[in-house]
């Protein structure tokens, strides 16, 4: 189960650096699509870049996180529920960042930001999970 | 051998579990879309405050509610789809599909009176297809709806589809099973009611990222057929298309079909054909023009020699006051229904897929939509709210409606007759029609991506139903 823990919140940090590089490509996509005749309007419905981070964002990547806290609750890892509960808690407020920055795009700064915040954190959770686990893991301390 | 309870933390951990997971199957859950589902079974009746009818069910079936079925056709089509490579001239090859291959398909003209008679053929379009007549009030049987008037051809099958072209003007053709790519990828065409021999024809579409006139990319040009050009604008891309004319002025004659009742001139403006809309453009052309198609670089130029080039004006042509006024020949005051068509936006699943924007209709999420139910002869007026964040160009299959109002302002212009009307995010219009065409009609969003998400619904004639099945067997999925 710590091995579970490691690779579900080691595959959300990889996620979100999947999610920049995605739209990243998805956007430089467009711009030399503009240059090379394509019309940006209300047509318009991205590129493969675009549905890339849609479906990782949307499915892949709450899907993990989800995962991860479910298989917190069995794991012996030390801090590794309110971990768990930490990434969880900034994929949500990563996806209401990004529901809001439809209307009000000003709001995708935070949807940026808190993308970094949650690499770190799932990063650190994962660390958590690494090695075998401490004597203290075992007690009930975690729930 | 007695059995250990097990220790109280994995109770813990089960618990949790179940109550993390609750939610969240029983919304997944929930959202699924039934693989086999009726329309006459789907979401709830609403009978706009007429009168509520018990027996859905029983009544004619709409395949018997046809075009004339004897007489000869005064023009008869063939058309064969395939999935193959055709060429976008002035772009190069790429792969969708075609009608006598090509794509769009062959044009489809006739006089006013005329039987039209197409006999649809699939070669190899291995999802099978329909063929919707957009904008013509045919028969319910001829309406080319996979899973509501009919299902899908499948390859090596044909149907034939007959109706009268009652009513001139400008009009398309697309299929209606699996539309959201079928149509991107090239099944539509162009069908023109009585045209002039000489009226120039601007059909606008986008092949992933292409966007093209009459098939073609880039600066077009056509001959001036005289002093004015009759110029028959369609937009069958997803998303409003703004038209203006750099070099002379012009009146607006037509929309979706219908003349405008006096129409002045225009100039430095532009005016906006919605998705799956018509405009119809009487342009002064003795001088070259060009008609930009909604920017970018394929335009349409009339006549010989450099035509200028200018920006999108900032002023549209706003419909609600433009021309004068008309009888409409009914009235909406004496309506018998009254509807609401409240298009809103919910995160969460969509047929077991997670999102942040999926549509509902007041409310509901397809396919848990209101029926809009009426029956022969009635006044129905409805009001299309959206509050949803996106445009929508909402589509009325079989009817015309009149647009009384926009955000509580009455309409003082010539009678603004539409088969699909632009409805931005925070507007409200308020429309109405005459019930004069029985049948199981769509009623949705013609941003066929939007329709496939759940913006679908139907008007139902009391004393009509449908065999056909949504998914099921012959796999029908109209969007």
């Amino acid at each position: 189960m710590r091995a579970v823990y490691r690779v579900l919140a080691g595959l959300i940090a990889i996620g979100v650096v999947v999610q920049a590089m995605a739209i990243a490509v998805g956007w430089f996509t467009a711009l030399k699509d503009v240059d090379d005749g394509l019309v940006i309007d209300k047509n318009y419905d991205g590129n493969w870049g675009h549905n890339v981070h849609s479906i990782v964002g949307s499915t892949a990547i709450p899907l993990f996180a989800l995962l991860l806290l479910i298989v917190s609750f069995f794991a012996h890892v030390q801090g590794g529920v309110k971990w768990a509960l930490y990434v969880f808690g900034l994929v949500v407020l990563q996806i209401a960042f990004a529901f809001a920055a439809f209307a009000a795009p000003v709001v995708g700064a935070l949807h940026g930001a808190n993308a970094l915040v949650l690499l770190a954190v799932a990063g650190m959770a994962a660390r958590r999970a690494a090695g075998a686990p401490t004597p203290a893991a075992t007690t009930e301390a975690t729930a | 051998m007695k059995l250990r309870p097990p220790p109280r933390r994995v109770l813990i951990a089960l618990l949790a579990t179940i109550v993390v997971l609750t939610p969240i199957v029983f919304f997944w859950t929930r959202s699924l879309v039934p693989n086999d589902l009726s329309p006459m079974s789907m979401g709830y009746a609403d009978f706009g405050g007429g009168p509520v009818s018990e027996h859905l069910h029983h009544g004619v079936d709409v395949s018997e509610l046809t075009g004339p079925p004897e007489q000869k056709p005064d023009v008869a089509v063939d058309l064969v789809a395939r999935k193959e490579r055709f060429d976008i001239p002035g772009r190069g090859q790429t792969d969708g599909y075609t009608l006598n291959h090509t794509s769009p398909g062959p044009r489809i003209v006739a006089k006013q009176g005329d039987l039209i008679q197409v006999t649809l053929h699939n070669d190899n379009v291995a999802d099978g297809i329909t063929l919707h007549w957009h904008g013509v009030d045919v028969p319910n049987a001829e309406d080319g709806v996979a899973g509501v008037t009919q299902d899908a051809v499948r390859p090596g099958q044909s149907y034939v589809y007959r109706f009268v072209a009652k009513d001139v003007g400008t009009y398309w053709y697309h299929s209606h099973q699996i539309a959201h790519e079928q149509v991107q990828k090239g099944l539509y065409g162009v069908l023109i009611v009585q045209p002039a021999a000489d009226d120039v024809i601007a059909v606008v579409h986008t092949y992933d990222k292409v966007r093209t006139v009459n098939g073609e990319y880039g600066e077009r040009r056509v001959k001036a057929p005289g002093p004015t050009a009759r110029v028959r604008l369609i937009n069958t891309d997803n998303g409003p298309m703004a038209i203006w004319v750099d070099g002379a002025p012009y009146k607006v004659v037509a929309v979706d079909g219908t003349d405008v009742n006096a129409p002045t001139e225009v100039s430095g403006k532009k005016v906006l054909v919605t998705a799956g809309g018509r405009v119809d453009l009487e342009i002064r052309t003795n001088q070259p023009v060009r008609i930009a198609l909604g920017g970018g670089p394929t335009t349409l130029v009339i006549g010989n020699g450099d035509a200028p080039s200018g920006t999108e004006p900032k002023d549209r042509v706003d419909l609600l006051t433009y021309g004068s006024t008309k009888a409409i020949g009914f009235d909406p005051a004496r309506a018998t229904r009254v509807f609401r068509y409240d298009i809103g936006r919910t995160i969460g699943f969509f047929d077991g897929k997670p999102g942040l924007r999926w549509w509902t209709i007041n409310g509901h999420q397809y396919p848990d939509v209101p029926m809009f139910v009426v029956s022969e002869g009635d006044i129905v007026r409805m009001t299309i709210k959206n509050t949803s964040g996106q445009v929508h160009p909402m589509h009325l299959h079989g009817h015309h409606l009149v647009v009384l109002g926009r955000n509580g302002v009455k309409a003082t212009g010539s009678p603004w007759w539409t088969d699909s009307l632009n409805v931005e995010d925070k507007e409200t219009y308020e429309v109405a029609f005459v019930a004069n065409n029985p049948g199981i009609w769509m009623d949705h969003c013609h941003n066929l991506p939007h329709a496939s998400q759940g913006l679908i619904t139907h008007l139902m004639y009391n004393g009509v139903s449908t065999k056909f099945h949504l998914g099921g067997g012959p796999n029908n999925h109209p969007e």
